[in-house]
């Protein structure tokens, strides 16, 4: 065995200052992460109430479920560099949910596309963007050297995924229908 | 601006400048405050060398760290490799300076991936970098700050690594380049990032080949639905070769290694078919050893049971520039033992067993002046030259360590690695020098060891060998995560000479 360590040792980029620092400017980025994902919640739950389609309308609802207990990680993504959330960024998100519908209302118009095709593609959309921001926060995570943020959020961007497969064939799928058609589902 | 695909993939050099570095020191339990919690503890004491040395941490909080090298006034230079393994997160490229006194500062780099090695020869370090379809060799001048590319045309992008630069004796400067692919094809590879970064790369062979027209089927993960795509050997990913189809061999290729004049000029090719020529050293003698990695046992050209290996490349004896054919140890088709991939005690328990994949191979190079444990992952590497530290003459070697169960099955897989050995060239074994109490990474079980030795160099004295611990990456069957500010520089010294 050998010998305990006698010599200070050099630290890199571990002194107080820099850590909290960049603890600082990651919580920013939790900040829009929280932002990003209460308006993916806000989308979600909205777009289900419009869908008839029965199957549809039941994995939409499931995906609201998720999208509750993503918005949840997010907040608790914040303890875990000591730091809180800031709740104006969370209404902001909800608020940005609805300004996304108004955004699919008028692509539709423009696009010629009909029903809740446009809210579907929104939430298609705007998961991307919620997975895309935790995704940075796992990064995050892996460069502060902290594995507790990893495993909070790694869950949730490998649930986000598989939503965003599903609702790509939905929006590829449904898109003829509201586009040709003129019908809603 | 460029106007083809061709020139826009060359290197164009990078913006490289001293710049400051955020550093403390600490000792106790302040120390072990300060550290991350992805590496919580750090303690000498933990890890186990030879009775009569002695070990301590010089620097932690190191982020993605590949190579460390010590110059004669004492100031020592860790290259930290920006994108490395897995290339997620990227922290910056750099190199960290400690000086005699104490003082630090950073070199650092405006590039992508990064440096996978420093060397430092009369005043300026000479540095091998990954990223982009060709690696670089460059040299950097310490006190006019100004950067040359050296070398910029070998063909990479892909999984494995550049070698070197060393100087030998006759002044000569040797390095090499790993393979594009992982298992002798391009492959999806259960990692698509070299696919997303670099789509047109491919292995290029050092002498004319033959191809079987073995071509390997996977899917396509860059397309939007389920797509079946056939590749073959010396080809980008979705490409397949053709039965008797000639690829020509090439100077500039790549699993392979060179030696030129210090300015890059005069380039030889000493030898190719080594598939990650990521550790170089020469004895005392001139002679050049090279560590090399094994194949891996997953995906669609599996292949099990294939030794970590260091080869003794005798060709290197030969006078400069009198080299006409380079010798050939094996990659794609042959593995360390010099038995086929598709020999029986080579084929896998899981994923699709390999196929040949030349249809007249070189005459094989081998055997290797050491075979080790698969998946020990040897790395960089150095000569003890001194009696003062002891062992004088025997290759130390520092062992990654594996990457199972992600790349392997097998359960006695697991703890492959994890250590420094010292090797005897000459007799072809091995003894571990510095490893932890239980074999593995210490965070596995809650140490404060050493997790993943990356490299090990000698002080010019050759008194202290210092061993770069690359840090944290923890390997899952179906994933691998890197944990930056969690690599660590050892020293290790003789007590005796500790003593006076």
């Amino acid at each position: 065995m050998a010998k305990a360590t006698q010599n200070p040792i050099i630290l890199i980029e571990l002194d107080h200052d820099t850590r909290q620092t960049q603890f600082d400017r990651a919580k920013t980025w939790f900040d829009n992460v929280l932002l990003t994902q209460s308006s993916c919640r806000q989308l979600v739950e909205d777009t289900v109430e419009k869908i008839e389609e029965p199957h549809m309308k039941q994995y939409l609802a499931e995906m609201a479920l998720q999208e509750r207990e993503h918005e949840a990680k997010a907040r608790e993504l914040f303890a875990l560099i000591g730091r809180e959330p800031s709740d104006v960024r969370q209404l902001l998100g909800q608020v940005a949910g609805k300004a996304r519908q108004a955004l699919g209302d008028f692509i539709a118009l423009a696009g010629s596309a009909k029903g809740p095709w446009q809210d579907l593609h929104q939430v298609y959309l705007s998961n991307y963007n919620s997975m895309g921001a935790f995704a940075v926060a796992e990064q995050l995570g892996l460069a502060l050297g902290i594995p507790a943020i990893v495993d909070l959020v790694f869950p949730v961007i490998a649930e986000k995924s598989t939503s965003q497969l599903l609702l790509k064939e939905y929006v590829l799928e449904m898109c003829s229908k509201s586009i040709l058609y003129h019908e809603g589902f | 601006m460029p106007t083809n695909y061709a020139e826009l993939r060359k290197n164009t050099g990078f913006s490289i400048a001293k710049t400051e570095l955020k550093t403390g020191t600490a000792l106790g339990p302040e120390l072990q405050e300060r550290l991350p919690p992805a590496r919580p503890l750090l303690d000498a004491a933990d890890v186990v060398v030879p009775e009569g040395y002695a070990v301590e941490a010089v620097m932690a909080g190191l982020s993605f760290p590949t190579d460390v090298d010590i110059a004669p006034d004492g100031t020592i230079y860790v290259s930290e490799g920006g994108s490395s393994w897995p290339t997620r997160p990227y922290m910056p490229a750099r190199v960290v300076v400690k000086k005699p006194s104490g003082e630090t500062e950073a070199i650092t780099m405006n590039v992508q991936a990064g440096p996978r090695s420093v060397t430092w020869r009369d005043g300026e370090l000479y540095m091998s970098l990954k990223g982009g379809y060709h690696m670089q060799i460059v040299k950097y001048n310490l006190e006019t700050g100004e950067l040359k590319v050296l070398i910029d045309q070998l063909p990479s992008g892909g999984w494995h690594e550049p070698g070197g630069p060393l100087f030998g004796p006759d002044g000569l400067m040797y390095f090499g380049n790993g393979s594009v692919s992982q298992q002798g094809v391009c492959l999806p590879a259960g990692f698509t990032v070299d696919l997303a970064k670099h789509p047109n790369a491919h292995d290029v062979p050092g002498q004319d080949v033959t191809l079987t027209g073995n071509n390997v089927r996977s899917r396509d993960p860059r397309m939007p639905f389920p797509y079946l795509v056939e590749t073959g050997a010396f080809k980008p990913f979705g490409t397949p070769a053709q039965k008797g189809e000639v690829v020509k061999g090439e100077l500039y290729c790549n699993s392979a290694v060179w030696r030129s004049r210090p300015d890059g000029t005069d380039m030889e090719l000493l030898a190719w078919g080594i598939r990650n020529p990521f550790g170089m050293a020469m004895n005392e003698a001139g002679e050049l050893y090279v560590s090399d990695n094994d194949f891996e046992e997953k995906g669609e050209r599996a292949i099990a049971n294939d030794p970590d290996r260091i080869w003794h490349l005798k060709i290197a004896r030969e006078p400069f520039g009198t080299v006409k054919t380079p010798a050939w140890y094996g990659f794609p088709d042959l593995c360390g033992d010099g038995l086929p991939v598709n020999h029986e005690t080579h084929l896998p328990s899981r994923g699709t067993p390999a196929e040949l994949l030349l249809e007249n191979p070189p005459e094989w190079a081998g055997p290797a002046a050491f075979l080790e444990q698969p998946h020990s992952c040897m790395c960089k590497m150095d000569f003890s030259r001194s009696e003062a530290f002891g062992y004088k003459g025997e290759l130390f070697v520092a062992e990654w360590g594996t990457l199972a169960p992600l790349n392997s099955p097998r359960p006695e897989d697991l703890d492959h690695g994890f250590r420094v050995i010292r090797v005897d060239v000459e007799k072809g074994t091995a003894q571990p020098f510095m490893h932890n109490q239980k074999m593995g990474p210490a965070t596995a079980f809650g140490s404060g060891g050493i997790e993943r030795p990356v490299s090990c160099k000698f002080s010019p004295d050759g008194k202290d060998l210092y061993v770069l611990d690359f840090g944290v990456d923890k390997v899952t069957p179906g994933n691998m995560m890197g944990f930056a500010h969690t690599g660590v520089l050892w020293k290790i010294s003789r007590k005796e000479a500790q003593n006076g």
